[in-house]
């Protein structure tokens, strides 16, 4: 773009004009022999330099040329954060664009310096979702001593301000990052050489605990991270039964130098529940009377066989209804056990459905029936129905009183 | 006469509300059945775009229809001896059925669980006042500016404020929810506000059913990922926002499903007969 008035470089007669800036002075400058032919004025305004009035910062130009001091504080920050995570370098430069990305947007640009410390960890945590490096909320919540309420409106807020795709946390690296924090692999003060196990050998039955936790439901709508606590700890137990039967699991939490969280308890009832009753499956071991305590003897030998025990010891409803017309008695060992029998007749000793926790409890309460159609919404309505709510004359009276003496009552500490 | 009367349906609700102004001031005997005889417009409109027959017939049709006979207590059928104008209660009509109820697919109807409405009152109000003189309100200006009125039939609450307008939460069907928002505008009416009811209008309905079937919630994510959100660290269940409609569905493991962000009731029965099959294809884990 060639600006107006002069056509020609005074200086080399060339006709090529090319509107340039200096720092924040527009000039016209000379292509061919960079001679400056015209400067402009030192403004910063988006409106005509004629009238040259004053504008805020917000509305100059000044804001999208330069980096503000509170983003440039988030970017450092972000920054930090992954340093301090040990991330790779490639995710700091992504991280940092995402940031840069949130800032623009308005709802982000003008949000409180909480909101903009959370949104830190968010474009850190998108980052490590998408190259599958294993980082939960919990983690990033506690190195930014943030509130995880605020932490998931953000994040919800930016994956959908941004349209990212972020995919889910992959639970096979969570479970080998999380076991690796353990301090078990080493005998030291406070844990016992008959507490110190292989890693190699724990991570990879915790693995297939958590596997088989999936498999069975007690993963989907979870939070991960107790079923990896509880997998661990039966994977633990199992591989040296002698001398850890008796450990509670808040004890192997403080030998390990984890938190315990708390629905890990629940996750360890549930997974021994679902081991129960496929060592019942198993002939050798059904003689044996298992119960919770010594059915971890026997995890190795169960999560060898998992695929079929699964199979024998749950009824797949799903398969059930394509079922044919077929009745077979439910399967000791051998057979496959698929019933073809309504919901009655079905004899008390038929395998119990593969489903969800909370499908199997039972029902709070029962479902209210729906509602009689037949209003319109145009019934009468009753002088008496609606007197019932207000207050007679004498009732007002009591109430002002009422409402007098409790406000004196509250206020008489700081009159007198 | 009975055909000109029909006018009044493509009226806005104000209308009508001030002839039921009019016969309140008449006196209260024999009055009462007249109230606010004006049927929801565009609900009307759209019974008799889909009746071939026309308006006039629609109206005597259904009233005449026998499956939901009219409460006789409540009648507001007009008899000759009682009704002091000559409206026909087009409301008298039964409700409208929904447009799909029950597809031959899933066989399921979702539940509306709550309607949210908002109405307009018109009228100034002092707030201290109506929380002085009605024994089902709270008000508490340092926590909310608004007074919280209850009450019992419908089990409905009301956010009323000082501007004359009025949020009405809890009813389980728009019908209920309109019964409401009128009786809690009565009863400001009787506490001596002039109060009116203007542009009375459902803001959201949510709805919920049961599938009946476990769902894989990891393997519907990675399918759908443009309309779900999964992330059980934060939240158990799985949240798909639907384009059409623009509903919003929590997807829960148990195969529970709440619906939620319809303006109508169709929106909902749309979006659940949308979701069923896809839920089905996760049936078989």
């Amino acid at each position: 773009m060639s600006g107006g008035g002069r056509s020609r470089c005074p200086d080399c007669g060339c006709a090529e004009l090319v509107e340039d800036s200096h720092y924040a002075q527009s000039q016209l400058v000379c292509a061919d022999c960079g001679c400056v032919v015209s400067e402009g004025l030192l403004t910063t305004t988006f409106a005509d330099e004629g009238h040259l009035q004053e504008v805020t910062y917000s509305r100059s130009t000044g804001e999208s040329e330069q980096v503000s001091r509170s983003q440039q504080r988030g970017l450092r920050r972000v920054r930090d954060l992954c340093r301090v995570l040990q991330l790779p370098s490639t995710f700091e430069d992504t991280a940092v664009s995402y940031y840069q990305r949130a800032f623009q947007h308005p709802g982000l640009h003008a949000a409180r310096l909480q909101k903009k410390e959370v949104l830190v960890g968010c474009c850190v945590l998108v980052t490590c979702r998408q190259h599958n490096w294993p980082l939960t909320m919990g983690t990033i919540c506690a190195l930014l001593y943030a509130n995880l309420e605020l932490f998931s409106g953000t994040y919800l807020q930016i994956v959908k301000v941004l349209g990212l795709d972020v995919p889910a946390l992959s639970l096979a690296d969570l479970v080998k990052t999380y076991c690796s924090s353990f301090k078990l692999f080493q005998a030291s003060p406070s844990v016992s050489v008959k507490f110190v196990e292989d890693k190699e050998k724990m991570v990879s039955r915790t693995l297939q605990l958590v596997e088989l936790a999936s498999e069975t439901w007690l993963v989907t709508g979870r939070h991960p991270v107790p079923v990896i606590t509880a997998a661990a700890y039966l994977a633990w137990r199992s591989l040296q039964p002698g001398g850890r039967l008796t450990c509670s699991l808040s004890r192997f939490c403080k030998l390990a130098g984890v938190d315990l969280p708390h629905p890990a308890y629940l996750r360890v009832q549930e997974l021994l529940d679902i081991l129960l009753r496929m060592a019942g499956q198993l002939a050798w071991l059904r003689i044996l009377n298992l119960d919770k305590q010594t059915v971890v003897k026997h995890i190795g030998d169960l999560l060898q066989h998992r695929c079929i025990l699964l199979r024998q010891a749950f009824r797949d409803e799903a398969e059930e209804e394509e079922g044919d017309e077929q009745q077979q008695e439910e399967g000791e060992e051998a057979g496959s056990s698929t019933l073809e029998m309504p919901e009655k007749k079905r004899p008390a000793s038929s395998p119990p459905p593969l489903l969800p926790p909370c499908m199997l409890r039972p029902p709070k309460r029962p479902c209210p029936t729906p509602a009689d159609s037949r209003v319109t919404g145009e019934e009468d309505i009753s002088d008496s129905e609606i007197e019932q709510y207000l207050r007679t004359p004498r009732e007002i009276k009591d109430f002002q009183r009422a409402q007098a003496a409790s406000q004196a009552g509250t206020s008489a500490p700081i009159t007198s | 006469m009975p055909y000109d009367s029909y006018l009044h349906i493509f009226l806005p609700d104000e209308l009508n509300q001030e002839n039921t102004e009019q016969t309140l001031t008449e006196g209260k005997q024999g009055v009462e059945r007249n109230h606010e005889i004006q049927g929801d417009p565009s609900r009307l409109q759209s019974v008799s775009e889909k009746n071939s027959n026309g308006i006039c017939t629609d109206n005597f049709n259904l009233s005449n229809s026998g499956s939901n006979p009219l409460p006789t207590e409540n009648s507001t059928l007009p008899s000759p001896e009682n009704s002091s104008s000559s409206f026909f209660p087009l409301t008298s009509m039964t409700p409208l059925m929904p447009v799909t109820p029950v597809s031959e697919s899933s066989g399921i109807v979702p539940q509306l669980q709550n309607i949210v409405s908002t109405v307009n009152l018109a009228c100034k109000l002092d707030l201290k006042k109506i929380a002085l003189h009605a024994k089902n309100a709270e008000y508490n200006p340092k926590r909310f500016a608004a007074v919280i009125m209850r009450i019992r039939e419908p089990r409905t609450t009301a956010l009323i404020f000082s501007s004359g307008k009025m949020v009405c939460t809890g009813a389980k069907s728009e019908e209920l929810s309109r019964l409401a928002a009128r009786k809690f505008a009565r009863v400001v009416q009787k506490l001596g506000f002039p109060a009116r009811f203007l542009d009375f209008k459902i803001q959201n309905m949510v709805g919920s059913c049961d599938v009946r079937f476990p769902i894989r919630l990891e393997s519907l994510v990675l399918t759908h990922q443009q309309f779900s959100s999964y992330e059980p660290e934060l939240f158990p269940g799985l949240i798909y926002r639907m384009v059409k409609p623009r509903i919003v569905l929590l997807i829960f493991v148990s195969g529970k499903v709440v619906l939620t962000g319809a303006k109508e009731r169709s929106e909902i029965y749309e979006a659940f007969e949308n979701i069923y099959p896809i839920l089905k294809s996760f049936k078989k884990a």
